[in-house]
């Protein structure tokens, strides 16, 4: 019963995690600036991470579920760090370069 | 898990990692080619995230972790010397 409910809730989040990369990508190749490819491309860092790595409930391993937890935390704490480094450079190099749209 | 619904995830990741190799050709900025190196290295934990679901061992997942810290120390020096010329300024 548990292991049934465990196995649709992992099923659940990996399909989750795949449609939120797959937009995150489509977003990337779609969007001409660099803010805009930035903020697509934080739905697949950030989120999509998350949610693959969070349906290793599914597998019901201790030691495998352990170990995404910590990849999670890992995750949580650095890709808005890097995010927000990708961001402050794009803003010097447009500050650097004068004018709103010198940064394509 | 079913390995059946793994397999076409794994699949799934493939193509995706194709698209992100296009949007790494595709950039027109080296910001762009950061962005889009950040995207793929999301990619490649997904997909070693996922072979250790299939295969029932937990090392992969070290492998994981090592790539996140990976790219993200690659990510942060790359913007921070592309913003000021250097990794301290």
């Amino acid at each position: 019963m548990i292991s049934a409910v465990l196995d649709v809730i992992g099923g659940v989040l990996l399909f989750l995690g795949l449609t939120l990369m797959t937009i995150s990508l489509y977003g990337i190749l779609r969007r001409p600036d660099t803010y805009g490819q930035l903020h697509a491309q934080g739905l697949a860092t950030g989120p999509g991470v998350i949610a693959v790595l969070a349906s290793s409930v599914g597998t019901e391993n201790a030691a495998i579920i352990t170990f995404a937890v910590l990849a999670i935390g890992f995750v949580v704490l650095t890709s808005p760090v890097s995010g927000h480094a990708i961001a402050r450079a794009a803003a010097h190099r447009r500050r650097a370069a004068g004018g709103r749209d010198a940064a394509r | 898990m079913y390995n059946a619904i793994l397999f076409a995830a794994l699949v799934w990741v493939t193509l995706l990692l194709v698209g992100g190799g296009l949007a790494l050709v595709r950039a027109r900025d080296v910001l762009q080619r950061v962005i889009a190196f950040d995207s793929l290295a999301a990619l490649v934990i997904a997909l070693l995230a996922m072979l250790s679901y299939l295969r029932d061992v937990g090392y992969y997942l070290d492998a994981a972790v090592a790539l996140a810290l990976l790219s993200f120390t690659a990510t942060v020096a790359a913007a921070r010397y592309l913003a000021s010329g250097g990794p301290f300024g």
